[in-house]
């Protein structure tokens, strides 16, 4: 019961951590939650091996991160199934922020999101952990790439980002 | 947009997302539970229900070997059996192989080295299976109208209608591998892409 309630705790402090990397994985709000659930369930399944042996959130971005992988490469006609959980995806109004509206803000995040996702399966890894402000040594903890490698692959990755918003 | 607003709006939604609760402590154990099935697992379960079909099959011409009497039909009766035990016994170690993955124990890479060879394999694997279908196909007639019926198709005058349907089966199994074989090619010229980049 303890182990539960730990679980649980952990998943409500780092919840925004499995929505981001699902709404970059995801195509839209249903298959989005498919993939929540898929992550919340491996994060439970590897939660008892786990036990502090790496940093919590390295541990998390990596199950959340490689469930994706898998989750990507699935029969896209597959119906949902998580129409009996009500998942609140909905964020609360953005008008305090930059003094632009709600929808315009949103705007601008689909814009946000629509860039990443033209970006392939290993540039979307990188990409979302540097825009996390995760340090080079542990976006290379999290995905196996040598610390020069990140470096380099995010150089390439902001590029062509460059070249993209310019289209 | 640049790169900058790009770290900017993504810190916004970090604290907006702060602020609000997306889950409940029920639903986090109801995920925990998974009272919903992933895709893998409807795969996995058509898959299943398929084997369950050929090796009923096979062990209903293993009961009936006997009838095959003559060397071809047995020949055709022992490339059947053989199809229809290892085709999908094979399919499904491949699938379990994928959904097996250890998404905790390896780094963002090797998952996904791991994951394109797995499907590499899975999709090398449905592709032979297409042909040896076909194959299948061919001689799993005589030998069904040998156990059914009691005829050798091979000696005797058959009516238009099984020749029709035989033709008729030959021209659509010929579209379908034609589909399978693009579908495979876009598929894993797609991870050979990947897993190249992976080295570089």
């Amino acid at each position: 019961m303890q182990q539960k309630e730990a679980f649980i705790q952990t998943i409500k402090d780092n919840e925004g951590i499995i929505y981001k990397i699902t709404r970059v994985y995801a195509k839209d709000t249903e298959d989005q939650k498919d993939l929540y659930q898929e992550i919340v369930y491996q994060l439970w399944k590897s939660f008892d091996s786990f036990k502090g042996k790496s940093k919590l959130s390295t541990w998390m971005y990596r199950v959340a991160l490689n469930t994706s992988i898998a989750h990507l490469n699935q029969n896209k006609k597959s119906p949902s199934s998580t129409s009996g959980l009500s998942l609140n995806f909905e964020l609360p109004d953005a008008a305090d922020h930059s003094g632009t509206s709600g929808s315009e803000w949103e705007d601008r995040m689909h814009m946000l999101y629509a860039h990443i996702k033209q970006l392939n399966v290993i540039e979307k890894g990188l990409i979302l952990l540097f825009l996390e402000g995760k340090s080079y040594e542990e976006i290379a903890a999290i995905t196996g790439f040598t610390i020069t490698n990140v470096g380099t692959r995010l150089g390439r990755i902001k590029q062509k980002l460059k070249t993209n918003f310019k289209k | 947009m640049e790169l900058e607003e790009m770290k900017t709006l993504w810190e916004e939604m970090s604290q907006k997302i702060e602020k609000q609760q997306l889950v409940t402590d029920q639903i986090i154990m109801d995920m925990t539970q998974q009272k919903y099935t992933n895709k893998f697992s409807i795969i996995l379960i058509y898959e299943s229900l398929g084997t369950v079909i050929c090796y009923g099959m096979a062990i209903y011409i293993l009961f009936n070997i006997e009838k095959l009497d003559t060397w071809y039909l047995m020949t055709c009766g022992i490339f059947t059996v053989s199809l229809l035990f290892i085709l999908p016994l094979l399919t499904l170690r491949s699938l379990t192989r994928i959904k097996s993955l250890d998404v905790a124990a390896h780094s963002y890479k090797e998952t996904l080295v791991r994951f394109e060879r797995s499907k590499k394999r899975l999709l090398l694997l449905q592709r032979t299976g297409i042909y040896l279908g076909f194959i299948l196909f061919l001689v799993v007639l005589p030998v069904m109208d040998k156990i059914f019926n009691n005829k050798d198709m091979f000696t005797m005058d058959m009516a238009a209608f099984p020749w029709i349907l035989t033709g008729v089966v030959f021209v659509l199994l010929i579209f379908f591998i034609r589909w399978g074989y693009d579908c495979y090619k876009s598929i894993t010229t797609s991870s050979e892409k990947v897993l190249k980049e992976l080295e570089d």
